[in-house]
């Protein structure tokens, strides 16, 4: 079984955009995927400083996939469909 | 030789205010620590102003380096008369410190300072003067040489008096008492810091007293002369990215505690370092970025917003325990005396972005204002270098 990991970043940008309501994605996560999903913080996924459009945080890294302006809804939905 | 002071009070039960008053002050080209304790007659608001003016002028006074005779003549002349005693009164001990350990203390009023060496209380030999305008009030005045490892201790009578006529303390705790609730206390952690100590002193006055209700102000300052507990703030990714590797290695080559605040300092410091930054446990801190894991770093944590509110929690008069990043963050400084902060230069745009819900301050500045709070409110030494 694949499992799918998720990286919330927790940057000042990502974090004051948004990722702090984020984080509520640790309970959330297992309740509906169990250990399929892996779910960890980061200090900065560095995206807000490289991607140039600097209003496109917070990001969610799910894998290798760059998840901007992130919901909670956006990252179960593109958790859902990678499964 | 660094000399750790902190004071810690407790007000009267029944008042709003507190009647004691501490002040000090390091010098930062002359090295010099000043400080007063002041106990105005009374308690509450009269007891404030009475203590606080008493404190304000002799600390000015002491720090320019006047007379202390005739400084004496000039606060006791200028405090206003109670109308209800028809005295004008505030106890206090002052203390000057240069850095090799030559110290002045001046008494009135106040109990007799307690020194401790090796475990052991010194003798000090007062000279004493007698007011020329107030016959009932004499100064002691002590010059003492202080050596590495050695304790002061300061107190309002509210510690000494603590616990009167209680069934177990019938004269209160006394000097005696506090003396050997200090040497035992010594003996247990010979390293206590001053912050600590004053606490304990406080909190075993007040544990004194009948129903545990602080019956006067009770203020306890602690002296401790130590090594100087160094410490490194990382904060800031460098203005040149060239720099990156050069930095990185002064931080690691640092002997004494070590902070990184910022995730872009931390990406940059596991990369040049090879050291990687463990992902944070996400777990419900406050409302801010929790802290991450870094092998030889003490602390690492967000940056502007954790600086932003450490800056706070400094601010803050009541000495309040956080628990957040912040909070840590502010415990890692007060337990330093020289505080290094190493401030990259370089800004990310996206903290600028109009978008943004809240006003993200520049760090430069929110370093300078803490800065500025270590040095004057915590009598700490501060260095700020910018990369």
């Amino acid at each position: 079984m694949n499992t799918i990991t998720v990286k919330l970043c927790l940057g000042t940008a990502c974090y004051v955009m948004g990722s702090s309501h984020l984080q509520d994605l640790v309970d959330i996560i297992p309740d509906r995927f169990g250990d399929r999903v892996v779910i960890a913080g980061h200090n900065c996924l560095n995206l807000c400083t490289s991607n140039g459009e600097h209003a496109e945080s917070p990001y969610v890294k799910i894998d290798d996939e760059i998840i901007s302006n992130a919901t909670i809804e956006k990252v179960l939905d593109h958790i859902e469909k990678k499964l | 030789m660094f000399i750790d002071i902190d004071c810690t009070q407790q007000k009267k039960y029944d008042q709003n205010a507190y009647g004691d008053y501490f002040l000090s002050s390091r010098n930062k080209d002359t090295g010099k620590l000043a400080a007063v304790l002041s106990d105005g007659l009374g308690s509450g608001i009269k007891a404030n102003i009475l203590s606080c003016m008493t404190a304000t002028m002799l600390l000015k006074f002491i720090e320019a380096d006047a007379d202390i005779q005739s400084v004496c003549e000039i606060v006791m002349n200028a405090l206003p008369v109670c109308r209800v005693r028809k005295i004008s009164y505030a106890t206090f001990s002052a203390f000057d410190c240069n850095d090799e350990g030559f110290a002045r203390i001046v008494e009135e009023g106040n109990p007799q300072f307690v020194w401790v060496r090796e475990g052991e209380v010194m003798d000090a030999v007062a000279r004493v003067v007698t007011s020329a305008t107030f016959p009932n009030r004499h100064m002691q005045i002590y010059n003492i040489k202080l050596e590495l490892g050695d304790r002061l201790i300061f107190c309002s009578d509210g510690v000494t008096q603590a616990g009167l006529g209680s069934p177990a303390l019938k004269l209160g705790l006394r000097r005696e008492g506090l003396i050997e609730f200090l040497l035992k206390k010594l003996q247990d952690q010979p390293d206590i810091s001053s912050r600590d100590l004053a606490k304990l002193i406080v909190n075993c006055a007040k544990g004194n007293e009948v129903d545990k209700k602080a019956r006067d102000d009770i203020s306890a300052v602690s002296i401790y002369c130590r090594q100087p507990r160094e410490s490194l703030i990382f904060t800031g990714p460098p203005y040149h990215a060239d720099k990156d590797n050069a930095c990185a290695y002064v931080f690691k080559r640092f002997t004494g505690k070590k902070a990184i605040c910022g995730g872009t300092t931390a990406n940059i410091l596991a990369r040049e370092l090879h050291i990687p930054v463990e992902a944070q446990i996400l777990t419900n801190a406050g409302s801010l970025p929790p802290v991450s894991k870094m092998k030889g770093v003490d602390l690492v944590t967000e940056g502007i917003l954790t600086l932003t509110r450490a800056c706070e929690y400094l601010e803050e008069t009541e000495a309040v325990t956080h628990n957040d990043a912040a909070g840590q963050l502010v415990k890692f400084f007060l337990e330093s005396d020289c505080i290094n902060f190493m401030v990259g230069a370089k800004l990310n745009q996206a903290h600028y972005d109009p978008n943004m819900p809240i006003e993200i301050e520049i760090r430069k500045n929110i370093i300078k204002k803490i800065a500025k709070l270590l040095e004057t409110k915590y009598i700490k030494t501060v260095n700020i270098k910018y990369i």
